[in-house]
């Protein structure tokens, strides 16, 4: 027997055995009882479920959208040098950030000597874990939150702030010099940057009216002069710059400055462990570039309301589709009419490419179809399910300040510790105070003349 | 400097921004290639003439300005003189006594690719058989086919890594730590001396006394380690000024009685030491 | 040291731990001090840190270590360790003859490297008392300028990156590409030119190098203030660089500095000028000079510097006479004996040279004087007091080579 056999044929036994034992407790009656506990189980706990399934979805999105901007991080720069940036790996060099990933989880693992081994194991994770959690709060599409809090804004400041611990961690405990001054310019970074980047969006939670984030961007529904960046322009102003300090993004990247102090905290930190501060990172630059969009561009609102225009012509957009009322025909047309659809496609183009064999086309034809059939079907989602709509506009200005982060990384260059900390200090403080008072007064104002 | 705050910082980002949509200034190797400029003085080739000829006229400039003193030529110059060694004697195992430039329409082997030419592998597959292929047992298998071919021909050494299937590098690191394993079949050197009446007018006696004595064989025989064969050579009467003494055929101009002794006796040491590839 | 354990420890033993005491990852050395600048700076005081940006550092622009005795973040005292590129390159010219010393000064200077090569050539040049033709003069000026300005922007790009900006860096190494692959068509080679001989130049101008270059020059002014308009008046960067490091023009001459941190610094002392060579006193060119002597003043100098090259550059081709490239000398060169001493100004400094010859055809001695050699002791007085970021960009603004620091 072949070593394929050897292997199948067990396998195929294994599961004629469950479906037979399936077949048979339905039957009796165990697997309906069994099915109906957890059932109610589900539906009397549905909160805490939810929770557990957001926390796993959060933390299963963080991968792919790291890989997504690592390899946006890594064209565009490239791009912003005249360069093209790597194009081998994977179709140009999709696959770049990935086999990054995996090179990362190769790399040998070790702990430095004389490095407390608790302490510097654990603090990657804490700083993973800091711009993880913070996704809860973010309002992906309307009804796709986490976690709808109420007082969502304050846990995502108090949860991102965990960052700083992780980061002093890992430069104390690597028993390195450089490790420790990275750690300690990473403190005092991240905590002068923490007051602008808290009192900036003061003004907006005052406009709002409410801490909730989900809250936040409902208040800035209709068209893109609603939102909030043209009431707080100076506000947006300092949250970015706050946001990328706290980000450790270049210009206030001088924790990791890779010419002063070779890569501050991470120095000493190789492997998964370093790839954790990595991952952290890009995570920390998508979470930062929500926010902003969040609060001040409107979430996941369309910058145009095409509800008014369809009105003015009449015209009437209606997705819903009847699987139902289709029947048997639905099947027909599943079985029969794809590869008619892909045969023909095939017929096509084996005419008019005389150079390619009929295989060839038929491959060609199938991911044709593929490709047709699925943006068929994103058009039709986009049309008629607002989650598709608010994901699409929220992804697409996330990315926008992720390309921003991006850009400002590869054009600027380094400030000094002295001179960032005087800048949050004397300045950025000062201005968002400053903000503040002047959005209140000018909400009392407003209050006081439209008598509202 | 302009007056707005952080207006430098915007100029610069709209710069970068800029070039991002201007042309990409890399080159795509392997698809591209930069081009090299015809006067580049990289490329280590001796160049021919219009005529197919061979330029190098081995006039050693290029040797004699190289300040690494990588250059080395072969043969003998104009005025029938060896070359001259430049650099370290230990760089220059004796094995171009010709150049091919000077040889003139004679083949002759260049010896130093003995090692490398194809070789009777029958007995080697019964040493290995007897072995059992076994690459645990590679001392055994080199002793034996250096008692076989006298020496380690290359493709022997390939053909026990093929079979074995142990590295050919470790092959030759095991082998080289053993200074019994040679790697060059051994040399016998011949030191020829005319005897012809010519010759012997012009000094031949001298120069067959002082090599009797240093190589303690008469013409016709062999040292004891079996390492210089001394024959009778025939300058045809065309010796002039100085008998003919030769060595592997090769005539040595100017040679006297005491340069031949030291001649044997250097060839004697050499011999003495195993020749290593 | 170790106590009395006196047990023999395989290597191969698994279960080894070796007590390393905290004082080996200090650059405190393990013997005493030696000198009394040693004892002044390894005396710690409280609070005090040494910290060893080693030979091996992502902007110490070769291999230059240097310890800091750091409080905090703010730097006390420096102590920069050279020789980690000594080669003995003196020692070599000595035991070859004069032409093997241009190819074994070529890497004296890599990033420009005909300036080092001068100095052999020019040496033997006024030690034989030679007339060097005119065209060869001028197709050596051609080079030497072409020569400095790739250097310049190198050293913007060099300075953008320890700073932290990644892309002047990539910028300026399109514009040096271009002039390397020049000099290729013309000499042959893209870095390490072996151009010039006793006498004159190796080859003539030709073609390839011709096209590219008008090529080039219809283009350079304009990129060049292209690649600098990212840095310019970019805030970040001018606040780096303003106001660090500044150098007195008393200083600058104490330290014996030259080149263009001297010019920044107000002194305005050019080899070209003040002892011209080639085909200088012909052309016009102004030197640019700044008073400020701080990094950033530096670094707009040698911008300035760029767009006088190319003035020279223009001038040059324009007046190129015709004639012999090399005078005509024996192939085998024997130099009655006497000294002469020759100074090239290159984009770091004098670039000098005092040769001795003893009547035979191999040098007696060629002591050379590199230009970063002296830049760079200048460090120990501008450095302390600044912070650890400012070390970088000091150092990168003085344009350290360090073939030529350690020769």
């Amino acid at each position: 027997m072949t070593l394929a056999g050897k292997i199948l044929i067990p396998l195929l036994i294994l599961v004629a055995l469950l479906t037979v034992l399936l077949l048979v407790l339905w039957e009796v009656g165990v697997l309906p009882a069994l099915i109906g506990v957890v059932a109610d189980v589900v539906t009397s706990n549905i909160d805490i479920i939810r929770f557990l399934l957001a926390a796993t979805a959060i933390l299963l999105f963080t991968i792919p959208t790291a890989f997504v901007i690592i390899f946006m991080e890594l064209k565009v720069i490239a791009f912003l040098a005249s360069r093209i940036g790597p194009n081998r790996t994977g179709p140009w060099g999709t696959l770049a950030s990935v086999v990054a990933g995996f090179k990362v989880l190769a790399k040998e693992d070790y702990t430095p000597t004389g490095a407390d081994a608790a302490v510097f194991t654990i603090a990657p994770i804490i700083t993973y874990l800091a711009s993880v959690l913070t996704l809860l709060v973010i309002p992906f599409a309307p009804g796709l939150v986490g976690l709808d809090m109420n007082i969502g804004l304050l846990y995502f400041f108090a949860v991102s702030g965990l960052s700083v611990v992780g980061l002093m961690m890992g430069g104390w405990s690597s028993f390195n010099k450089y490790s420790l001054l990275g750690g300690l310019r990473a403190a005092a970074q991240i905590v002068s940057y923490e007051l602008p980047l808290v009192l900036a969006p003061v003004g907006v939670i005052m406009l709002a009216g409410t801490l909730s984030l989900n809250g936040i961007v409902q208040h800035q529904a209709g068209w893109f002069w609603d939102w909030y960046v043209f009431q707080q322009p100076l506000a947006f102003v300092v949250f970015f710059i706050a946001a990328t300090a706290e980000g450790n993004r270049t210009p206030f990247d001088l924790t990791e400055a890779d010419s002063e102090i070779v890569a501050g905290f991470a120095t000493e930190y190789s492997g998964m462990r370093f790839g954790f501060f990595f991952f952290a990172e890009y995570v920390g630059v998508f979470v930062l570039s929500a926010l902003t969009t969040v609060l001040f561009f409107g979430g996941w609102n369309s910058p145009i309301d095409p509800r008014p225009i369809l009105d003015f012509f009449h015209v009437t957009i209606n997705g819903a589709i009847d699987l139902a009322g289709m029947g048997i025909w639905l099947l027909w047309a599943v079985v029969l009419g794809v590869p008619l659809v892909v045969f023909l496609m095939t017929l096509v183009i084996w005419t008019f490419k005389s150079g390619w064999s009929f295989v060839k086309s038929l491959v060609v034809a199938f991911v044709l179809f593929n490709v047709i059939a699925a943006a068929v079907v994103l058009i039709w989602a986009f049309v008629s399910f607002e989650v598709v709509v608010g994901l699409f506009w929220f992804m697409v200005k996330a990315f926008t300040f992720a390309f921003v982060f991006v850009w400002m990384r590869g054009t600027l260059p380094r400030v000094r510790i002295d001179q960032l900390m005087g800048f949050a200090w004397k300045w950025l403080v000062e201005i968002s105070l400053v903000n503040a008072f002047v959005t209140a007064g000018a909400i009392l104002v407003v209050q006081q003349v439209t008598g509202r | 400097m302009s007056r707005v705050p952080g207006w430098g910082i915007a100029m610069g980002m709209v710069h970068t921004f800029v070039r991002m949509t201007q042309a990409k200034r890399t080159i795509q190797y392997p698809e591209q290639r930069q081009e090299i400029s015809p006067h580049h003085r990289g490329r280590l080739i001796l160049l021919y003439d219009e005529a197919g000829n061979l330029k190098c006229e081995t006039c050693f400039q290029c040797a004699a300005a190289c300040p690494i003193e990588i250059i080395d030529m072969g043969g003998v110059d104009t005025k029938n003189r060896f070359h001259v060694h430049w650099g370290p004697a230990e760089q220059y195992a004796e094995r171009r006594e010709e150049s091919a430039l000077r040889r003139s329409g004679r083949p002759v082997a260049d010896r130093s690719f003995e090692a490398w030419l194809p070789i009777d592998l029958g007995p080697l597959e019964q040493i290995l058989i007897r072995n059992d292929y076994d690459p645990r047992r590679l001392l055994t298998i080199l002793e034996a086919t250096q008692q076989q071919y006298a020496y380690l021909p290359v493709s022997a050494l390939q053909h026990i890594s093929h079979s074995t299937g142990a590295w050919y590098s470790e092959i030759y690191g095991i082998a080289s730590s053993y200074p019994n394993l040679i790697f060059e079949p051994g040399r016998v050197s011949e030191i020829g001396l005319c005897q012809c009446a010519t010759c012997a007018m012009l000094g031949s006696g001298r120069i067959r006394d002082a090599l009797v004595a240093a190589l303690g064989t008469d013409i016709g025989g062999v040292t004891a380690d079996g390492a210089v064969r001394f024959v009778a050579a025939d300058c045809g009467g065309e010796s002039r000024d100085e008998p003919l003494v030769t060595l592997d055929g090769q005539a040595q101009p100017h040679m006297t009685a005491e340069k031949a002794g030291r001649l044997a006796q250097r060839l004697r040491a050499k011999a003495a030491q195993p020749a290593r590839a | 040291m170790t106590d009395a354990k006196t047990e023999v420890r395989s290597l191969d033993d698994p279960n080894i731990w070796v007590e390393t005491p905290a004082t080996i990852y200090d650059a405190i050395p393990p013997y005493p001090p030696r000198t009394e600048r040693e004892a002044e700076f390894y005396h710690l005081r409280d609070g005090e840190m040494l910290l060893n940006l080693g030979p091996q550092h992502p902007s110490t622009h070769g291999v230059l270590r240097v310890v800091l005795k750091v409080d905090g973040e703010r730097v006390t005292d420096l102590d920069p360790v050279l020789g980690y590129l000594h080669r003995g390159v003196e020692k070599l010219c000595e035991v070859g003859d004069w032409h093997i010393a241009i190819s074994q000064c070529d890497p004296l200077e890599y990033v420009a490297s005909l300036f080092s090569e001068a100095m052999p050539v020019m040496a033997a040049e006024k030690l034989l008392d030679l007339e060097v033709p005119k065209r060869a003069q001028y197709i050596r000026t051609l080079v030497w300028e072409l020569n400095r300005i790739s250097s310049h922007a190198l050293f913007i790009g060099w300075l953008a990156l320890d700073l932290g900006g990644l892309t002047p860096l990539l910028y300026g190494f399109i514009e040096r590409d271009e002039i390397v692959e020049m000099l290729a068509a013309l000499t042959g080679q893209r870095m390490l030119f072996n151009y010039l001989r006793i006498g004159g130049v190796n080859r003539d101008l030709n073609h390839d190098f011709l096209s590219r270059l008008g090529d080039w020059m219809s283009r350079a002014a304009v990129e060049i203030e292209q690649e600098t308009r990212l840095l310019n008046e970019n805030e970040i960067f001018v606040r780096r660089t303003r106001g660090m490091g500044v150098m007195t023009p008393e200083m600058a001459l104490r330290m014996r500095v030259t080149g263009p941190n001297l010019r920044a610094a107000g002194v305005p002392f050019d080899v070209r000028r003040a002892h011209p060579y080639a085909a200088y006193p012909d052309l016009e060119f102004d030197i640019p000079t700044r008073s400020e002597g701080d990094s950033y003043a530096r670094y707009m100098l040698r911008v300035d510097e760029i767009r006088e090259s190319i003035k020279i550059i223009d001038q040059c081709l324009h007046e190129m006479p015709d004639g012999p490239i090399m005078a005509r000398i024996p192939r085998l060169i024997r130099i009655p004996p006497g000294r002469a001493f020759v100074a090239v100004e290159s984009p770091r400094g004098e670039y000098a040279c005092y040769a001795m010859s003893d009547g035979s055809d191999q040098p007696f001695r060629l002591r050379i004087s590199d230009p970063s050699f002296w830049n760079l002791q200048s460090v120990g007085e501008m450095v302390p007091g600044n912070l650890i970021a400012d070390t970088m960009a000091i150092m990168a603004s003085l344009d350290p080579v360090m073939g030529g620091v350690d020769k």
